[in-house]
């Protein structure tokens, strides 16, 4: 006999993963058998709680917690998961959507606030930069150096024989168009506001 | 082997490259014009957005429109064959060429961006490129030269041991396309051999990220510096040069390397460089004026005072 509550269960959020533009057409996430390769291998899950092979099972039992979750923020974006799977799944994509959605959903965003500046740089130049924020965290790091390259840049890159790497003109109108158009501009600006409020 | 093209190049410019490592880009130069590879490098072309999209701020639609206007720029210049001197640029331009090829709808939204932005001659057509044979790395292109580039090295590379770090984004986003891929990365390894090089033949953590992150070097800075500093412990004694494939792999093992020191107390004895970096240096490029070791952490004079001319 069937047991209660083995009725087939919702998969919203399995769906939902698989057809979002950030997981490849092929993502074998409904093929997942818990092997736990991706754990085994990741460098998130040596040195934080962040387990790639619960996260999945979690999204697969259509279990909204997985983004309560604050392990998953830890993932280093490297794809060790994803390359070592033997059936197509990528743990690796489908955090990156997960922490989007989060975001959107408004969740999380004292974390994305602090990179707004990359966006910002991207619309004034065409050329994303380290975030604004943690500058003095990465010459804290650094030291002096660090410093010095960043205002001999210029000098260097001429001795070098390198140009001007920063859009300029119609370029730039192009590609701040293409960010208005896309609703980017508007992200960066729902994200500020949401950190302000 | 895969056909790797040698002329209708664009150049890609990376951000890490242009504000880090910049004498990664012109190394790539000095190699490419030596050896009279057709290439081309675009003011008008934008960053791929990688960096944006790993911090989880760039949303996929937005990062393929931007592709698709710098894949109009390459194709209107004949420069279709992207090679990129970052291993993220060329995952992220992979993944969208993909996206655009096979997903009509995305093809359809992205195109429609394009039209009210007023770029309508720059549209995407279904199968304008292709992610396997119009985007490469600059290490692809290296490998398909390796034969022409040996006779013309003039250090001797032999007392110096060195070890690889095999860029995640190149060897395990699209492995199928990678020349050897994420099970047994050995590509540096061949063309440090060929360059006459006593290479490392495997350590601890070999095929382990580098702990940038992304956005982890940043919010979680302990956290990244931990993964950084499992690649180079494990290779403390074993190796005097850890090669490069990705700028931002080379800024956090270079960069970081002093901050690891100082938390243990001593010294790793191990200088980082670029393979495009490597082959100019032994192809006889100025280690100021085209190698632009002025911009690394760890001073790269030592390893060089090693070197002797052949």
């Amino acid at each position: 006999m069937l047991k209660k509550g083995m009725d087939r269960r919702s998969q919203n959020m399995v769906e939902e993963i698989k057809s979002d533009y950030k997981a490849s057409a092929d993502l074998g996430l409904k093929r997942c058998m818990q092997c736990g390769l991706c754990t085994s291998n990741c460098p998130a899950a040596k040195h934080s709680n962040y387990d790639p092979r619960e996260m999945v099972k979690m999204v697969l039992d259509d279990d909204q917690e997985i983004k309560e979750n604050p392990d998953i923020w830890n993932c280093f974006y490297c794809y060790t998961c994803q390359s070592n799977c033997p059936v197509n799944n990528s743990a690796c994509q489908v955090n990156q959507i997960l922490r989007e959605t989060i975001l959107l959903e408004g969740g999380n965003n004292e974390r994305i606030v602090e990179f707004l500046s990359y966006g910002y740089s991207y619309m004034d130049f065409g050329v994303g930069a380290i975030p604004s924020d943690f500058f003095d965290a990465l010459v804290k790091d650094f030291g002096d150096h660090y410093i010095q390259l960043k205002i001999n840049l210029e000098d260097i890159r001429e001795e070098l024989g390198l140009v001007d790497y920063n859009l300029k003109g119609e370029s730039l109108d192009e590609i701040r168009n293409i960010l208005i158009e896309s609703g980017f501009k508007k992200r960066l600006e729902t994200f500020q506001k949401q950190g302000e409020s | 082997m895969k056909n790797i093209p040698d002329k209708n190049i664009l150049l890609f410019k990376s951000c890490m490259v242009n504000v880090e490592y910049p004498g990664v880009e012109s190394s790539t130069k000095y190699i490419f014009d030596k050896l009279g590879i057709e290439y081309a490098i675009d003011p008008k072309q934008s960053c791929c957005t990688g960096l944006g999209f790993y911090y989880d701020l760039f949303d996929q639609v937005s990062t393929s429109a931007l592709a698709v206007r710098n894949i109009a720029l390459a194709r209107k210049s004949g420069h279709e064959n992207i090679v990129t001197l970052c291993s993220t640029c060329y995952a992220i331009l992979k993944k969208s060429i993909n996206l655009l090829n096979s997903n009509e709808k995305a093809r359809d939204e992205i195109n429609g961006i394009l039209e009210r932005a007023g770029l309508s001659d720059m549209k995407y057509n279904e199968g304008d490129l292709s992610s396997e044979n119009n985007v490469f790395h600059m290490v692809e292109i290296l490998y398909s030269k390796v034969d022409e580039i040996a006779p013309l090295i003039k250090k001797d590379f032999s007392d110096i041991r060195i070890a690889s770090h095999h860029a995640c984004h190149y060897c395990k986003v699209y492995p199928d396309h990678a020349i050897t891929g994420a099970r047994n990365p050995m590509i540096l390894d061949e063309m440090a051999k060929a360059f006459g090089g006593n290479v490392v033949d495997w350590y601890d953590f070999k095929k382990a990220t580098c702990g940038a992150g992304f956005s982890q070097r940043f919010a979680n800075r302990d956290l990244s510096v931990s993964a950084t500093a499992d690649k180079l412990l494990a290779l403390e004694g074993e190796a005097d040069m850890l090669l490069h494939m990705c700028p931002n792999c080379q800024m956090q093992l270079d960069r970081y390397q002093p901050v690891v020191e100082k938390e243990i107390g001593r010294k790793l004895n191990l200088v980082h460089l670029s393979v495009a970096q490597m082959a100019a240096l032994g192809m006889g490029a100025d280690p100021y004026k085209v190698l632009g070791i002025q911009t690394h952490s760890v001073p790269v004079e030592g390893l060089l005072k090693k070197i002797k001319d052949i």
